[in-house]
């Protein structure tokens, strides 16, 4: 702690900025965290079992999708910001089930999110 | 007498140092690459004499980091990063761990598709090599469509707002007078940083004139950072190669200090532990089949940490040697008797 603080002084006299972060010459620039884990299990509203092949992805943004798999589970990483709305959308036809899309909005931005989603059967 | 803020930094410096945290880890995942450039300081090639290193090896190493620093970021570079097919997979696992990764790539393989699969992976920064307009990239990267390619990854990567995105060029004989050009160009494609090198003269580029700047125009290369930074439309700045004495506080954010062994490690191709993959590997300090990775940084790397040794040849009496302790360490090669280039040098004599 004392050594943070000594540290934290001679870099400032020395005009070295507080936000200023190293790179290495031949590496990239510092990872800021701007991203967060999204990750859950989609299951039936009717009979509780995972559903597989459902696209999952931040709405308005056809870009960022993944698919769940056999059990259910996706998981990939997203912007960090509030009031995100994930997609949860049936695009394989009967092929597992027929259900309906829904979306869910996550308010917290937090490190990680885990989602538990259950779709309604397709009428 | 030196001025207040000379003094602080170098005991900032010794500080740094003595704490060695290490928070940059190279990982040199594999030495296959798609291009054949001229300058490479590795000798990269298609066929590589090194199978990619399993993820799981470099896992094992990885795992015996005890204190993990804050933003610690593991970087991938090669060879050509994106020619391993688990480099997703790769990211994936490391984020479960906690670290934060990224990537230095040609961008030849960068489309949509990969983007955003990385992206979905974690990646959380990149750096993409553009080393001038079409013709001079296109010749250093020995490859007639690099240049296309490489734009059309440079306008993916700057629009995603969450990745921390530079270009890097290397200046050389031919691009150094479409400097003014290439930065209109990043900026008409959304990028917001922009790193400048010089090329030093090891694996191919050592037999290459036309790579290397004379002293004038390597002054010529300082004074335009220097006035591209007063400019603000893209964060223009020299790379931390080496001291630029009298330029320091005009090119870059802070004043030069080379963190090899000190902040940034590697694991290399075979397994070898060092600092950054462009130093001599003679100054591998073990090897992750062999050692425990955490134990060989935190026990070792002396020549790293106490850098009196480089006070030989011309750096013996140079009185700036204390703000530059012998340039960046990549700079020492071979028999290790003087320093591989002086910057400070090349400003002395350019500005004559």
């Amino acid at each position: 702690m004392k050594n943070n603080r000594i540290r934290n002084v001679l870099k400032g006299l020395s005009f070295t900025s507080a936000m200023f972060i190293f790179q290495a010459c031949y590496g990239t620039p510092q990872d800021f965290g701007y991203d967060r884990l999204v990750e859950g299990q989609v299951t039936s509203e009717t009979t509780g079992l995972p559903i597989k092949g459902i696209k999952v992805s931040v709405a308005g943004d056809n870009s960022y999708y993944v698919t769940t798999d056999d059990e259910g589970k996706f998981s990939f990483y997203s912007e960090k910001e509030e009031n995100v709305l994930i997609g949860f959308e049936d695009i394989d036809g009967d092929e597992n089930g027929a259900f309906r899309d829904l979306f869910k909005t996550v308010e917290d931005i937090s490190e990680s999110v885990y989602l538990e989603i259950a779709l309604k059967d397709k009428l | 007498m030196i001025s207040l803020k000379k003094y602080a930094f170098r005991q900032f410096k010794k500080l740094e140092t003595r704490a060695h945290e290490l928070n940059y880890l190279f990982w040199e995942c594999t030495t296959r690459c798609n291009l054949n450039c001229i300058h490479c300081g590795s000798d990269c090639a298609k066929d590589s004499a090194f199978k990619d290193m399993p993820l799981d090896d470099f896992l094992k190493a990885i795992d015996t980091i005890e204190d993990k620093a804050p933003n610690f970021t593991v970087v991938f570079t090669g060879g050509e990063p994106l020619l391993r097919n688990d480099l997703e997979q790769c990211g994936k696992e490391l984020r479960k761990r906690g670290f934060r990764w990224s990537m230095v790539s040609n961008g030849h393989l960068y489309n949509r598709e990969r983007h955003y699969s990385l992206l979905n992976a974690g990646m959380g920064a990149l750096t993409i090599s553009l080393d001038g307009l079409e013709a001079s990239h296109n010749w250093m990267r020995n490859n007639s469509t690099s240049f296309q390619k490489v734009v059309n990854a440079i306008e993916l990567a700057a629009s995603a707002t969450r990745l921390n995105f530079d270009v890097v060029t290397c200046v050389n004989q031919k691009n150094i007078n479409e400097l003014r050009q290439i930065k209109d160009l990043l900026v008409s494609k959304n990028v917001k940083a922009w790193r400048l090198f010089t090329i030093i003269p090891i694996g191919r580029a050592a037999n290459n004139p036309d790579l290397q700047l004379s002293d004038k125009q390597f002054v010529e290369l300082m004074d335009f950072i220097a006035e591209q930074r007063k400019a603000k439309d893209i964060d223009v700045k020299f790379s931390c190669e080496g001291y630029v004495g009298k330029y320091e506080s005009l090119v870059r954010d802070s004043s030069f200090f080379c963190r090899a062994g000190i902040n940034i490690g590697s694991v290399l191709i075979d397994g070898s532990i060092s600092a950054c993959p462009n130093i001599d590997r003679s100054f591998s300090q073990g090897n992750i089949y062999t050692d425990n990775f955490y134990e060989v940084w935190q026990k070792k790397f002396q020549p790293f940490r106490n850098r009196s040794w480089t006070k030989t040849g011309q750096c013996k009496s140079c009185r700036e040697y204390n703000d530059c302790q012998g340039n960046g360490f990549h700079n020492w090669h071979g028999n290790k008797q003087n320093v591989l280039v002086c910057h400070h040098q090349k400003i002395e004599q350019g500005s004559v």
